[in-house]
């Protein structure tokens, strides 16, 4: 790809286009006689069918958020700014008559708020890509630049293999195996870290397991699979060229690493770390079984919590039993308030590449 | 039977002395059921209590008190062939309604357990016809929606603390400070000022609650503001079956009562609100049974005897089926958490043969002859429906057409 720039023939560029006929309009097709309508209508139906087919994504996104905003509407004009700063999730007395506030029926003492929620999600996240990163960008560049190419196709496919295993799976081999594990060899001894100012977030009650660490580790090994197979392909389409031509000019191994491949692959690799961002920020049911789905924000590191998706999976049943339908009303903009998060990130992201990428194709020796 | 079954189970797992006072607990509380529904029901259902004393082995000769109601429940049970039923909801009510669905001739049940916040939502919208809960309904659901009392059951608060012997007394007071984090400590001085002579271990407390919508949570929330009125719970918006649980740096939240006793299991100094169909279990797996404080200040294990004069100490049972046994005033030797389970089922059911169906099922769940027998429910601990409240029962259920 990054060698169609170069012009081993010397021809300069494509050929010129042939000189245009007397009278004939630039651009315009020559004349042509009529197809038979058979082909007309195979032409018109798979123009009209792609058509469809590309309008049917864009459609189907509008009419998510659009469904989502006027099905939370009520709970946001309910809920005000107090949803995105409370702490009390709490859906009312469904044992007493409902109440009218603002035109709105709700439950008695219904009230909605969802910091929590957000804070477990952005602290899971954080947590996955802070240990999930690390360990995946290391990875990919022990297989592209250290292993022999048989066992580099071997690992890469098990890390293939990695990525297509089920968040549930996952999800139970967290709570059944690695939470307990954690908890009893591995959380203890963390928990005897010096008092000093980074280490300290380890110190603290230790629990059994399940929370916000355990979650972070499990969103981890989701994310490892996709941040490294991504920077895998990124770190092989570099051109041997220009790292040959480094390593000549007597640059150290980890000098040319830096000088080309690190520059070459950095905005590639935002992408990848956003796309498992995206991934850790929605993932559902594996957070639901090894975070301890209680609503409220994790007091030290190993605290229980719960992030936004989890709650709606787990809260879901018991808010179709509010006869006002505010719960699940709440639900839906805890769903919107994911959706923008994830919006942000993604399109925070494409503003960072391209600020950082001049142009589309990368011309040989600029690699940033 | 049933009072030495627990005791020996107990002092199984945990080689304590079988106490004393369970059984002449048990006979009293056997007489005082007798004394108050001879006192409260009619007539024909004054041999109440030599019907359960019939049922613990003590031989004596009996009138059959459901005579009023069998006619009608052998009215109902005829099913018809060719359907199929879906149940969903309570976790306290699985295990029994799982073995009617098993034994049950002719229509095929379909059972899951996922909590009586998913019963009562699936029945509201149509999911299934058979919702199983142990609340009752909300007054704003739709008055199609019938909440019929099935059987009774109880809960029981269970602790993980395997250096303490014998039952540990708890009462509502206490249980508010463990689920608020004002008690940290299994030897604050709260809790052994009404064990004196145990010796508590300072193990930390973790309190259990359930993270799905739950039945259970509805008794224990309204035991807990029944019997303390400065709980928590009314300023969380009262009893619910789903609630917003204080934050405390320790607790843990479970779905289903089999997700709280394998968590209560795994985590030493843990305290959980289980249901009793679950209380086996729970002491096999070495899990301790507390003594509750009941309404009259008695502590207080939910030994048959004890949960029949609970139930037995609420004599008027509105027409709705919707009432809660929580901590009763009028029973001294009552345990203090019991309920009614429901079977939540919409009055208009989309044909007759299924309504028949859905009948003839719960009515034979319901016969003390049939689904409602001992070899049901006292593996469970559950009590069949008194004929006063049975009549109730069947009323509502002759109300699904």
């Amino acid at each position: 790809m990054s060698d169609e720039s170069v012009d081993p023939l010397g021809q300069g560029g494509p050929p010129p286009p042939p000189p245009a006929a007397a009278g004939a309009v630039r651009g315009a097709r020559r004349p042509r006689p009529p197809r038979p309508y058979a082909r007309r209508l195979a032409e018109r139906a798979l123009r009209a069918g792609s058509t469809v087919t590309a309008i049917v994504p864009l459609g189907a996104l509008v009419a998510m958020i659009v469904v989502l905003l006027v099905e939370a509407l009520p709970a946001i004009r309910y809920n005000g700014w107090h949803f995105l700063t409370g702490s009390t999730w709490s859906q009312g007395s469904y044992y007493s008559p409902p109440v009218r506030t603002n035109g709105i029926l709700h439950p008695a003492g219904a009230t909605y708020g969802a910091w929590p929620l957000i804070l477990g999600t952005i602290e899971t996240s954080a947590i996955a890509i802070a240990i999930g990163f690390p360990i995946a960008f290391g990875a990919a560049i022990f297989i592209v630049e250290k292993l022999p190419k048989r066992l580099a196709g071997v690992v890469g496919l098990c890390l293939e293999l990695l990525a297509g295993i089920p968040s549930v799976v996952i999800g139970l081999w967290g709570v059944l195996t690695l939470g307990p594990l954690l908890a009893r060899d591995v959380y203890p001894l963390l928990a005897h870290l010096p008092n000093v100012p980074v280490l300290n977030i380890f110190r603290g009650y230790v629990g059994s397991g399940e929370g916000l660490l355990t979650s972070g580790i499990v969103l981890a090994a989701m994310i490892i699979p996709i941040i490294a197979a991504t920077t895998r392909d990124l770190l092989r389409q570099v051109p041997e060229a220009t790292r040959e031509g480094a390593e000549a000019l007597g640059m150290t191994g980890a000098e040319v690493f830096r000088t080309v491949q690190l520059r070459w692959i950095r905005t590639g690799v935002i992408g990848a770390v956003i796309l498992g961002l995206g991934r850790a920020l929605g993932e559902t049911i594996a957070v639901a079984l090894v975070s301890g789905s209680v609503i409220s924000a994790a007091t030290n590191i190993y605290g229980t919590m719960t992030t936004i998706a989890a709650t709606i999976v787990s809260l879901l049943d018991s808010a179709q039993g509010d006869p006002t339908g505010l719960a699940t009303r709440s639900l839906s903009e805890a769903a919107l308030v994911l959706l923008g998060m994830t919006l942000i990130v993604n399109i925070g992201a494409r503003m960072l590449v391209r600020r950082s990428a001049r142009g589309a194709a990368l011309p040989v020796g600029v690699g940033f | 039977m049933d009072a030495r079954d627990l005791a020996n189970e107990k002092a199984a797992s945990q080689r304590g002395r079988r106490p004393w006072y369970r059984n002449v607990g048990a006979a009293a509380t056997v007489a005082l059921a007798g004394a108050l529904a001879a006192g409260a029901l009619a007539a024909p259902v004054a041999g109440a209590a030599t019907a359960h004393a019939k049922a613990k082995g003590k031989p004596k000769a009996t009138a059959n008190v459901y005579a009023s109601v069998e006619k009608q429940l052998s009215g109902l049970e005829k099913p018809p062939s060719g359907v199929s039923l879906l149940e969903t909801g309570s976790t306290l009510l699985y295990p029994l309604i799982s073995a009617w669905a098993a034994h049950y001739p002719a229509t095929h049940v379909t059972t899951a357990g996922t909590g009586s916040g998913t019963g009562i939502a699936d029945a509201l919208n149509g999911t299934v016809q058979l919702g199983a809960s142990d609340a009752y309904l909300p007054i704003s659901d739709p008055s199609n929606l019938l909440d019929i009392p099935l059987d009774v059951s109880a809960q029981q608060v269970d602790y993980n603390l395997p250096g303490v012997k014998g039952h540990l007394k708890l009462n509502a007071a206490v249980l508010n400070g463990m689920y608020n984090g004002t008690i940290t400590k299994w030897n604050d001085p709260a809790i052994a000022a009404l064990n004196k002579g145990v010796s508590l271990p300072a193990t930390t407390v973790v309190p259990l609650h359930r993270s799905d919508g739950s039945g259970d949570t509805f008794m224990f929330t309204s035991f807990l503001d029944f019997q303390d009125p400065s709980s928590w719970v009314a300023s969380s918006g009262g009893p619910n079956t789903s609630i917003h649980f204080p934050s405390v740096p320790t607790a843990l939240a479970e779905q289903g009562n089999g997700g709280m006793l394998a968590g209560c299991e795994k985590t030493t100094g843990c305290v959980a609100y289980i249901g009793i169909s679950y209380l086996r279990s729970a002491l096999k797996a070495g899990l301790g049974d507390a003594q509750l404080e009941n309404g009259s200040g008695k502590y207080v294990l939910p030994t048959p005897g004890a949960i029949s004069s609970e139930v037995a100490s609420f004599q008027h049972i509105p027409s709705t089926g919707a009432i809660s046994l929580v901590n009763s005033k009028n029973a001294k030797f009552g345990y203090p958490i019991v309920n009614f389970e429901y079977a939540i089922v919409n009055a208009n059911q989309s044909s007759s043969t299924t309504a028949q169906a859905i009948r003839a099922f719960l009515a034979w769940g319901m016969d003390p002859r049939n689904g409602s027998s001992s070899t049901y429910l006292t593996p469970i601990y559950f009590h069949p429906l008194a004929p006063g409240a049975m009549q109730i029962a069947l009323n509502l259920l002759k109300k699904i057409q």
